[in-house]
């Protein structure tokens, strides 16, 4: 039954992705926490926590695929949400340090006393219960979205205005966060973390299952898009990215799709922020600049729009280079990440998947059409997957 | 009031763009059941008109009634095309990256909410009326196809499918037989003749001979205002009909 | 700062008043000043007051440089005869020359002479007697600088020599400070009513900042006085909130200038071509980096030339930002045109690119780049104090914007360019060759955005990161002001700048910045195609 259920939802690419993810959350921490660091198998703890960052970032990625590959908006502003639920999981964590902290004060963070604060502002409260933090890592940048979504999409504000204005929020918390009079640590942010759930936030054991967390949550995102993709609101989605008014024209109300994919997106990207806080061991207010959302943008270019597995591919092989080039030749990564920016653009825009994807989409249609008409030859045409944006 | 009994009812309607009267004083009725062709040369508010009609362009004064008392200008396409009125447009526009099939499924009358759709599942009526559709407009052979790979024709047949989907009172078809052969002129006539029993269809078109073999009234449109109505012998005999758009 | 400034008094009476030089003041015999000196050397302050203002009724030319030698520490008494000399340390001895006369003395041993002591209160004194002193001095400059310490002491003693001075006074700039200054001495006295109320009248005419610190200490009082000045308060703090808002205005043009500057070469990518140009930022570092360059080498080959710096740098920086945009868009985006999205990310790739680049050649920190002696200083404009900087930043803009509409509108480039954007297959139809003016229309607007480099690298710092300060601002300006429209940008860069002026004060630079930000966001809800919004048919197909 369930099994059944799973398969109507989840194609075969996706089905392989979840069952990978599955067992890397399995493997990953018994291998770091049973092995002996001499065996060759043994995955050393640097190396769970680089890898659970990349799969916090393909979650991301997989949340503005979301928007951008399947509904055609195109986010510069999806870092301020992944941000946002970093900051609700990091004032939990805060909140956790209690008396250990430099200054000792059982109720206020370091930074609180050090600005000659008496009392915890009315936000902070609630943060010292988990629950209440996970529920305000989806609920704010959720809220958030909605609100802004509201306003955006009621109005029809779609395409590249959309795209400004998402960086024009992303940029207008940056400089609210870097505030100290804002109460989230200004400048500094939030840090000094010592445990989570009662867990050494350092130890191995944690760092392990912060990893698995990390990749069940990233194959239930893979689960929850595919069954939204292959719904027929996701057809819907499909059908605004490529004709937003003549979608309007069969009677669908385009706002309300749009504002609750966006707000769906917005909630998985702060998932992946409250999972990147405590294995980073940081948040400041740098993950708000805008130069991060549009980075996102190229892990999902990267990858393949439109495509559930592309952002992931995108985010962890983008990432892995950005590791590799920054300590081996500093001075060539921005050349790189540039260059990429404009290759993928001019010569892979449906990114490394597309491709693929492109010659599979090809071949089933050719037999689509073989079976149909059965001798005529089939009218080649160039593109079978339409082109986004094009009929706006 | 003069709306009642009417099906579409449009009365002192004008809107300007940037100083440009592009409909000037436009009034139009149609009666229930009623098939009526619009001709008029480039620029006489044509598909400024059907704006008006779907809701995309608010006119800037003029009455606007559906059924003879729904206000369409207070209501936007999303809801004027749930109020049964469907539309399609000059250029063909299909869901491209969607099958044939899917491209009916999503036009199919049906629960519009977002709601519905994440849980939707294709009924065996459903399944059933699909199948008609695609019979009716000879794509039923190529249920599996990308909309993409359609010829020009099959795509303007796929858009009226899916206005038959929609199951509309009023159809508003702009140039459905623009790129069209002769055939496939003569066949898409044939099967708006067939539409036209059951519901009100509104043409635009610039195809006489199209218009000929439609056989029903005409309205020309010049400067954005009615020129001429009648018949098509009756139209085409206007001297003024004849100076603006016909020719000598 | 006041303390400063008496200084500053000091400094210019005690170079004039050196011994033996003529003052143009009366002369007293010296009988009558040496009790008074003598006076001077008394065993309580009180007692040096009064032998103070004692000297200062005399008016005699002499005694400002006494009674500034007193203020120095310089004056001194020998112990044995308490005889009062100006002394100068030399040695174990006082170098010793006669107050009133100048004469050398012989140098008296430093034990055995004692300096004159003075306090604050003493010094206040001494100032104002001295201004007293200096009223009627030849020399314009000391006669103002006289009257203005007086308006600050507000000492009444010297009404009377004020009276004297008025009466004599030519120039009608340092008669109205005197003026001043009498009638803040006048509310420091005993004065009747209608007389005070009268002084009133006369310091609410003048500096407003300055009589509101007069007036204040009045306002309690009752009757008459302490009405009139309350009337006079409220007038002046009305008067005060109008230089205010008319400082908001000016400072929020000039910021605004800034905005039309960074955004005006963004309005011609963006606006008239619609393409987006996230490098858009980097063409205003580059020029900015362009004025950096010929700095350098106008320093090492032509040092006279500095002052003409920047306009060798205007036509340099149009030709560098314009030629790396027609590179741009030959290479780049013309593949590109029809898909905004893919336009935005390779232009962003593009200006990753070109920061890096900037940053392997010049190095990651800020370079020095000179402002010309020009632009440097201020001026003052009502109760404003102006920069040079900043109005020439206003001047400059609004060139930019003038020249670029008639190039737009007057020259075949400006006209091939909005056939070409209005109706490309119609433009290609006519022979125009599209490639072309395509290719040109953006060089144009990246080499305006690197005139604007050039006058940014007189107020911000030029790093490789310059640009990246100014994109998200620019973008918000051409969309606020409607895309497609020069003059749309025009009223949205200088309103959006006044806006932020005048949410400053309320809330602070960065939250009124933060608030301009969400204003505009709900703001485009309301007017998605911005202030001045083409409308039509055109525009949505």
């Amino acid at each position: 039954m369930i099994t059944q259920w799973f398969f109507t939802h989840v194609d075969r690419r996706g089905a392989i992705v979840i069952a990978l993810l599955v067992a890397l959350a399995c493997l990953v921490p018994l291998s770091n926490l049973l092995l002996p660091p001499t065996s060759a198998l043994h995955v050393p703890t640097y190396l769970v926590s680089l890898i659970g960052k990349y799969l916090t970032y393909a979650l991301l990625a997989v949340a503005l695929d979301l928007v951008w590959g399947f509904c055609g908006i195109l986010s510069l502003g999806h870092g301020a949400f992944f941000a946002l639920g970093g900051y609700a999981m990091g004032m939990y964590l805060m909140r956790q340090i209690g008396p250990r902290g430099v200054y000792a004060d059982p109720v206020l963070p370091d930074f609180m006393v050090f600005l000659n604060w008496k009392e915890l502002p009315w936000f902070w409260h609630g943060f010292n219960h988990f629950w209440f933090a996970a529920l305000m890592v989806v609920l704010v940048p959720g809220i958030l979205a909605f609100g802004f979504g509201w306003l955006a999409f009621r109005s029809r504000v779609t395409g590249v205005y959309l795209s400004i204005i998402t960086q024009a929020l992303t940029y207008a918390l940056l400089l609210a966060f870097f505030r100290n009079d804002m109460g989230f640590g200004g400048n500094n942010g939030l840090t000094d973390f010592k445990d989570i759930l009662g867990f050494n936030i350092q130890a191995d054991s944690t760092r392990s299952m912060l990893f698995a967390a990390t990749a069940l949550f990233l194959a239930l995102a893979v689960f929850v898009t595919s069954f939204i993709v292959r719904s027929k609101l996701g057809k819907v989605l499909v059908g605004v990215r490529d004709a937003e008014s003549r979608m309007r024209f069969l009677g669908y109300r385009v706002d309300r799709y749009k504002l609750f994919v966006w707000t769906v997106s917005a909630m998985m990207a702060g998932i992946a922020g409250a999972l990147y806080v405590p294995q980073v061991g940081i948040i400041n207010p740098s993950e708000f600049e805008p130069a991060n959302s549009i980075e996102a943008v190229i892990w999902v270019a990267v990858g393949g729009r439109g495509t559930i597995i592309g952002p992931i591919l995108g985010a962890v092989l983008v990432n892995f280079g950005k590791t590799y080039f920054t300590a081996a030749f500093p001075e060539i990564w921005l050349f790189a990440l540039g260059a990429l920016f404009i290759l993928v653009t001019l010569f892979l825009p449906k990114g490394i998947l597309g491709l693929y994807g492109t010659w599979e989409t090809k071949r089933k249609d050719r037999i689509a059409r073989k079976r149909s008409e059965p001798g005529s030859p089939a009218t080649e045409r160039a593109t079978p997957i339409a082109e986004p944006q094009a009929a706006e | 009031m003069k709306a009642k009994d009417t099906l579409l009812y449009l009365d002192g309607v004008s809107v300007s763009f940037d100083g440009f009267r592009a409909i000037n004083n436009l009034s139009l009725v149609l009666q229930a059941g009623e098939m009526r062709a619009v001709i008029g040369p480039n620029g006489a508010g044509k598909t400024t008109m059907m704006d008006i009609i779907t809701g995309k362009t608010r006119p800037d004064t003029g009455d606007v009634y559906f059924k003879g008392e729904i206000d369409l200008t207070r209501h936007d396409e999303a809801e004027i095309a749930l109020l049964g009125i469907g539309r399609k447009f000059q250029k063909p526009t299909v869901f491209e990256s969607h099958t044939v099939e899917d491209n009916l499924m999503l036009a199919l009358a049906g629960p519009r909410s977002a709601f519905s759709a994440l849980f939707h599942r294709q009924s065996a009526d459903e399944a059933e009326r699909i199948d008609d559709i695609l019979h009716t407009i000879r794509l039923h052979t190529k249920r599996d196809w990308l909309a993409a790979n359609l010829s020009h024709g099959q795509k303007q047949w796929l858009e009226i499918g899916m206005l038959l989907a929609q199951d509309p009172k009023l159809l508003l078809v702009d140039e459905p037989v623009a790129g069209m052969t002769d055939a496939e002129t003569a066949e898409t006539a044939k099967l708006l003749r067939e539409i036209a029993k059951t519901r009100s269809v509104l043409v635009v078109e610039h195809d006489m001979h199209f218009v000929r073999e439609l056989d029903v009234k005409v309205t020309c449109l010049h400067e954005g205002s009615v020129l001429a109505e009648g018949s098509l012998d009756y139209v085409s005999n206007d001297q003024r009909v004849i100076e603006v758009y016909l020719g000598r | 700062m006041q303390l400063i400034r008496l200084l500053a008094v000091f400094l210019v009476l005690s170079g004039v008043f050196a011994p033996g030089m003529e003052a143009g003041a009366e002369t007293v015999d010296d009988a009558t000043l040496r009790p008074l000196i003598q006076a001077l050397a008394a065993e309580n302050f009180d007692e040096t007051t009064k032998a103070v203002s004692g000297l200062a009724k005399t008016g005699d030319a002499r005694v400002s440089a006494i009674l500034n030698a007193l203020t120095a520490g310089d004056l001194y008494i020998v112990k044995a005869d308490k005889a009062v000399f100006i002394g100068k340390r030399d040695g174990s001895d006082y170098a010793a020359t006669d107050p009133l006369t100048g004469a050398k003395l012989a140098p008296v041993p430093r034990n055995a002479a004692e300096k004159i002591k003075v306090n604050n209160r003493l010094r206040r004194d001494i100032a104002a007697a001295i201004g007293g002193l200096t009223l009627m001095s030849d020399n314009p400059a000391e006669r103002r600088s006289a009257a203005e310490t007086i308006l600050k002491t507000r000492d009444p003693e010297s009404i009377a020599l004020l009276d004297q001075a008025i009466a004599a006074e030519k120039d009608s700039g340092i008669k109205a400070v005197m003026q001043q200054a009498k009638a803040a001495a006048v509310l420091n006295s005993t004065a009747p009513d209608d007389a005070k109320i009268a002084a009133i009248a006369e310091v609410t005419a003048g500096n407003s900042r300055d009589a509101l610190g007069l007036l204040t200490p009045l306002q309690g009082s009752d009757g008459p006085v302490g009405d009139a000045a309350h009337s006079a308060i409220d007038s002046i703090n009305g008067k005060l909130a109008l230089w205010n808002g008319i400082q908001n205005i000016v400072y929020g043009l000039s910021l605004g200038s800034v905005l039309l500057l960074a955004a005006i070469g963004l309005a011609i990518t963006f606006g008239v071509m619609g393409v987006i140009n996230m490098a858009h930022g980097e063409m205003v570092m580059i020029g900015a980096y362009t004025t950096f360059v010929v700095q350098q080498i106008i320093r090492a080959s032509a040092p006279g030339l500095f002052d003409y710096s920047l306009l060798i740098a205007l036509p340099a920086a149009f030709i560098v930002s314009g030629a790396v945009g027609v590179v741009i868009e030959r290479g780049i985006i013309r593949f590109l045109y029809g898909r905004p999205l893919e336009t935005l990310l390779a232009t962003w790739g593009i200006s990753l690119v070109l920061q890096q680049a900037i940053r392997s050649w010049f190095g990651a920190s800020n370079v020095q780049v000179g402002n010309p002696s020009w632009m440097a200083g201020s001026f003052d404009l009502g109760l404003l104090t102006l920069t040079w900087s900043r109005l020439w930043i206003i001047v400059f803009a609004l060139s930019v914007f003038a020249v670029l509409q008639l190039v737009l509108k007057k020259t075949m480039l400006g006209l091939r360019m909005r056939a070409v954007t209005q109706n490309r297959r119609m433009a290609s139809a006519m022979g125009i060759r599209t490639p072309w003016v395509d290719a040109l229309t953006f060089g144009l607007g990246s080499g305006i955005a690197g005139i604007a480099g050039v006058a940014l690298s007189q107020i911000d710092n030029v790093s490789p990161n310059l640009g990246q300060g100014y994109i998200i601002d620019s973008f918000v300006v051409v969309v606020f002001g409607g895309v497609g429209n020069l003059w749309g940008t025009l009223v949205g860069a200088m309103s959006l700048g006044i806006a932020n002026k005048f949410l400053e004060p309320f809330a602070g630079a960065v939250l009124g910045k933060i608030l301009v930000l969400v204003l505009i966001i709900l703001f485009i809800q309301k007017r998605p195609r911005g202030l001045f919004a083409l409308k039509g048919r055109a525009i949505e197909a």
